[in-house]
């Protein structure tokens, strides 16, 4: 089955005064049609940064950017700033950011927010587009005559369900979520949930669900992708990583996971997060591994097929 | 009708602002015997009148003086002078509203009237005019440079910007104003050294108008000079902060064209903020005006508020006080309104 | 406290910051040296006095021009004398006293004057004589002058001139236009009547030689002499001085009065540091009390003071100053009052807003859980978040105190008891030192009144990163 989107080396690094961060370092992944990949980790592991990339909304200094990302037979790093933002964006692929109270323009109505794309990719009529807004409010569970508000009149949880009304507007085929229910309470953690499982079947959308919260993931993926420092240690289906993790920082990362039941303690992850500007030779979670050979502080693992599953490690080469 | 309730608080606080001035004039005025002066000033006068008046019919000096007397005691009481000063406060705010406040002493209008009332109508246009073109000139260039420069935050621009700004912020504009009248009318002889028109001004309409923009060059340039500095970097500055949020990047994220993402992302959110400061920075305005105004012979209330100090004009100086303090309210409120419809979140449900 | 070194290594590192420290020190050295060496009193004692004045060249240029061009202005002169050599002429006593000027210019002086000190005598009043010899060796005895008589209740030694010094504008006697018509019959055989030889000028006669119709000035030596001739051997005259009028004078030349600019500059320093200083600190200690308090306490006392302090905010600030100033007069202190007054809203109203967001911080909350007193927590925990930003603000807020105070004074609203930039342009303008290019004049109280403004800007722009850390370099 052919890949909606398949990313390969891709590669994103930023210019600071401290040196260059190297953000995204030889990512590689492949989303199938229908389905939702999760990317976990620590903060600062790169997640969101490749988020970004795929749709080449780049930083002012960025400079590095390299890869591949296969859409639709084009290779997304090689087309044009003008191609990506009146083709791809948006209307193939759309985003859900966090924190949904700055993510919307709040000097205008909700509704024209989502009425929005259509408007402008679409050349929409302004009535008719709000019409689409209002069915897709009561598609995300929202009362259509909401559409007249500011965001400031909403609570977190309904700016959020507006949020990804948005990202739905032109039907794209891969939404992009960037930890979407973190700025939220427990209780409408759930309800958002909930939503996106339903739309993901009602819609057969293929999703990239970014969070820190191994939980919430397995609730809605079906593959996962572990991330550390700018790459994807572990890739695979959502079962066989949690259940089975191969790769020592993926095995961390689960029994960091407190259980309610049982005696067990959370275990913690030993040392710090790793300087992108200067992370370690070779693996970069060798300084934290409990396994480290000779071999891990000077080569850098290739991906292997471990069990169904993608692991960078020399455990198992 | 959030809009409408909105503007109605905000009215009613500046009519209180207006009252509370005007209560503060008057009590300071009547206290310390500014009020007692003007109004024997104007009761002199209205006796003075009466008296030639009466002097045609009544020939016999002694009759005329006992006619006078009983006027006088009439006019005394007539204008409160046999009461103290506070009793006669709401008259007084009265008068003062509605420029009734007699002549001036030294001043007059170009038609010969010297009614303070007159005085004021009649130099009051050419102050809006000033102040108003300066206002627009330095709102577009404020727009114009400031979000030219927030797109390029650290360049070279941006750096000779915060230079210019912070020169502009501590020059005083009255003395700008001399050293270029010093610069281009005495040196150079480009610019007339003051006034509003030439004498005898032009007689055709087009010779009229560049007359007037030949006068009103120097002012203008000096008004935008000193002020247009802080007001760009103001600009600049909210825009560079609006421009880094969230939104921003998710308008970008949505394949909007940049122009797009400017105008309503950036520009139309940085309006408010950009707006509150265009409030704060009003009462500069008037007072730039007010010294320029004398600076260059402008004849506008400026000048006459200089002059008046000079002459220890009490009348004029009261009426000028309160004409200042109306067209500030009114700006403010029309600034208010414009805020209010820009930005919503300010608006009661 | 480490935050505070952090804080401080923070301000130091830009250029503008150092700048600013620069300016500063200047600022405060010279007002130093002002307040050291100037009286208190300067302004009332001598500014305001015009005798002080009267020996100097009006408008005059300040001598360092003389270095930028090739034609040189005159240099300003004041010759005194102290030692007389004493003659007897068999009926008179004489005394004579000498002085020398050396004309190098091609150049007229602007005017002559003669100082008498501290005159004795004890019969009958003696007379003074002026001489002038010149370059080309003529003499012109151009001026005599009765002592007055002695009043009926005085007692020999009579005393003239002691507590306050004879000045005579020697160019304004009329009397001395006798003494050169007849110099001008003699000389050039030029008949004239006293009023044609005031409209030629003293100066142009006395030190030029009339050469095709027209006066070129006699360069070389001249010299002066002035006798005393009297009765009784014992009189005595104490000093004489020649005062011969230039064209340039001091360091920053002369106003309109003869007025010495740089004096009047130097003043002006340590004025607008009280004033912008003083202004500002209470301003701000003032509008950050109420804010602090205003945020933390809430409640009435919160509405009650942000309804006076939007009020107060909507006034328009000039008109009432020109205003109230005008009503009460202008001394320093209440112009202080008004922009005192006026001042403290802005900052009220910004770190209300600013508390209130720290109100409900966890330090503050577990302060509170541990029972410390309002005040306390005000004090401790709330003012020092705050501190930064009051500190900038501060800091913000002194140029406009000085430039309110400089605006003021031009309109003519100022303290006329002190010379301040203000007030010196004040004069100017209104002598129409614009409309007539006395640059001297107007460029150098502005340039110093923008310079110690931007002192405070340049402070304030480089305090900007330390209070909002958004802006700090990435080091």
């Amino acid at each position: 089955m052919m890949a909606v989107l398949s990313v390969k080396n891709l590669k994103l690094y930023y210019g600071t005064l401290r040196g260059s961060v190297k953000a995204v370092d030889d990512v590689v992944f492949d989303l199938e049609n229908g389905e939702a990949l999760g990317l976990v980790g620590e903060s600062g592991c790169g997640k969101s940064s490749t988020a970004i990339a795929l749709i080449k909304l780049l930083p002012s200094n960025v400079v590095k950017f390299e890869g591949e990302i296969l859409f639709e037979g084009k290779n997304l790093t090689t087309l044009s700033d003008e191609e990506i933002r009146s083709e791809i964006r948006w209307k193939k692929i759309s985003m859900v950011f966090q924190g949904a109270m700055n993510t919307l323009n709040p000097v205008l109505k909700v509704g024209f927010q989502v009425a929005e794309p259509l408007i402008v990719h679409k050349k929409v009529e302004k009535e008719e587009a709000l019409d689409k807004a209002r069915e897709l409010f009561k598609l995300v569970g929202l009362p259509p005559e909401y559409v007249e508000r500011y965001p400031h009149e909403l609570s977190g949880g309904m700016r959020q369900r507006v949020v990804i009304a948005t990202a739905l507007a032109l039907n794209p085929k891969v939404v992009i979520l960037d930890e979407p229910t973190s700025a939220l309470d427990v209780s409408v953690q759930a309800q958002i949930m909930n939503l996106l499982k339903r739309l993901k079947k009602q819609l057969h959308l293929s999703m990239i669900y970014i969070t820190h919260d191994i939980a919430l993931a397995s609730d809605l993926c079906d593959k996962i992708g572990v991330m550390y420092a700018g790459e994807i240690v572990e890739l695979g289906p959502i079962e066989k990583v949690l259940l089975t993790p191969k790769h020592p920082y993926t095995q961390k990362l689960i029994s960091c996971i407190p259980h309610l039941k049982g005696n067990k303690m959370p275990e913690f992850i030993p040392g710090a997060p790793p300087d992108l500007t200067n992370p370690p030779s070779g693996c970069k979670f060798h300084p934290r591994c409990q396994h480290v050979m000779e071999k891990c502080k000077v080569n850098r693992p290739h991906a292997i097929n471990v069990d169904g599953r993608l692991v960078k490690c020399w455990l198992y080469e | 009708m959030g809009i409408v309730r909105t503007l109605a608080v905000k009215g009613a606080t500046l009519l209180a602002v207006l009252f509370c001035v005007l209560l503060l004039t008057v009590v300071v005025v009547g206290a310390t015997g500014l009020s007692d002066k003007i109004l024997n000033a104007m009761m002199n006068e209205e006796l003075r009148a009466t008296r030639q008046k009466l002097a045609t019919q009544i020939k016999d000096p002694e009759q005329l003086e006992q006619a006078m007397e009983k006027i006088k005691e009439t006019l005394i009481v007539a204008y409160g002078l046999d009461k103290p000063w506070y009793v006669r406060m709401p008259n007084m705010l009265l008068r003062i509203i509605t420029l009734d406040l007699g002549n001036a002493k030294t001043q007059q209008t170009f038609t010969g009237s010297i009614k303070v009332a007159d005085i004021i109508m009649e130099r009051f246009p050419n102050t809006i005019l000033l102040m108003v073109t300066v206002l627009m000139i330095n709102f577009i260039l404020g727009l114009m440079v400031g979000v030219k420069v927030a797109t390029k935050p650290g360049s070279i621009l941006d750096r000779v910007l915060s230079l210019y700004s912070s020169i502009s912020y501590a020059l005083p504009t009255w003395w700008l104003g001399m050293i270029l009248i010093l610069i281009f009318s005495f040196y150079l002889r480009l610019f007339p050294f003051q006034g509003m028109r030439s004498t005898p001004p032009p007689a055709d309409p087009i010779g009229s108008f560049l007359d007037l923009l030949w006068h009103s060059a120097l002012p203008i340039i000096t008004l935008v000079i000193a002020l247009s500095g802080s007001w760009i970097y103001i600009t600049r500055s909210i825009v560079i902060t609006t421009a880094q949020e969230d939104f921003v990047t998710a308008a970008r994220a949505k394949g909007f064209p940049e122009k797009l993402v400017l105008w309503r992302y950036i520009i139309r959110v940085a309006a408010p903020p950009i707006l509150t400061n265009l409030i704060l920075a009003l009462p500069v305005y008037l007072g730039g005006a007010i010294l320029t105004e004398t600076v260059f012979g402008w004849p506008g209330m400026g000048l006459l508020y200089y002059n008046s100090i000079m002459a220890v004009d009490e009348a004029l100086i009261l009426a000028l006080t309160y004409m200042y303090t109306l067209i500030y309210v009114a700006c403010r409120f029309v600034l208010e309104i414009l805020y209010i419809i820009l930005d919503p979140r300010v608006r009661y449900k | 406290m480490s935050y505070l070194k952090e804080s401080l290594s923070e301000f130091w590192a830009s250029k503008v910051s150092k700048l600013g420290i620069i300016f500063l020190l200047v600022v405060i050295a010279v007002s130093i040296f002002t307040v050291a060496t100037m009286p208190l009193d300067y302004g009332t004692r001598y500014w305001s006095n015009p005798r002080y004045w009267v020996e100097n060249p009006k408008l005059a240029k300040p001598s360092w021009v003389n270095y930028f061009s090739t034609e040189k202005l005159l240099e300003h002169a004041v010759l005194p004398s102290e030692f007389s050599i004493p003659q007897f002429s068999g009926q008179y006593y004489l005394k004579n006293y000498f002085m020398n000027y050396e004309l190098k210019v091609n150049q007229f002086p602007t005017f002559i004057m003669l100082r008498l000190e501290n005159l004795t005598y004890y019969k009958s009043p003696p007379t003074v004589k002026l001489f002038i010899e010149r370059p080309d060796n003529k003499t012109i005895n151009l001026y005599t002058l009765n002592v007055e008589k002695p009043l009926s209740e005085e007692e020999p030694p009579f005393v003239r001139y002691a507590d306050e010094p004879k000045r005579i504008l020697l160019s304004g006697e009329t009397t001395i236009a006798y003494a050169l018509s007849s110099f001008l019959l003699t000389e050039y055989n030029l008949s004239t009547n006293p009023s044609e030889v005031m409209k030629m000028g003293y100066e142009k006669i006395i030190f030029g030689t009339l050469v095709n119709g027209s006066f070129q000035p006699l360069k070389g030596m001249y010299h002066i002499k002035v006798v005393l001739s009297s009765v009784d051997g014992r009189d005595n005259l104490g000093k004489v001085a020649f005062v011969v009028g230039g064209m340039i004078f001091g360091l920053m030349g002369t106003d309109s009065l003869g007025r010495d600019l740089f004096q009047g500059l130097l003043f002006g320093f340590p004025v607008a540091l009280l004033i912008g200083f003083t202004t500002s600190v209470i301003t701000t200690v003032i509008g950050a009390a109420l804010g602090i308090v205003s945020g933390y306490v809430g409640g009435l006392v919160d509405d009650f003071i942000q309804r006076t302090a939007d009020i107060i905010n909507n006034f328009p600030q000039l008109p009432l100053l020109i205003l109230l100033t005008f009503i009460f007069g202008g001394k320093l202190w209440i112009i202080m009052l008004v922009l005192v007054a006026f001042g403290w809203p802005s900052l009220t109203i910004i770190l209300r807003s600013m508390v209130l967001s720290i109100k409900n911080a966890p330090f503050v909350e577990s302060a509170v859980s541990m029972g410390a007193s309002r005040l306390r927590i005000m004090l401790r925990h709330i003012f020092p978040q705050v501190a930064p930003y009051i500190l900038s603000q501060m800091i913000f807020y002194t140029p406009s105190a000085i430039l309110a105070e400089a605006g003021l004074s031009f309109l003519g609203l100022g303290d006329p008891s002190m010379p301040t930039w203000g007030q010196i342009l004040e004069y100017g303008f209104k002598n129409g030192a614009v409309y007539l290019g006395y640059w001297w004049w107007i460029l150098p109280p502005g340039i110093l009144i923008v310079f110690s403004a931007v002192t405070f800007v340049l402070l304030a722009l480089g305090l900007e990163p330390v209070v909002n850390p958004k802006l700090r370099r990435w080091r």
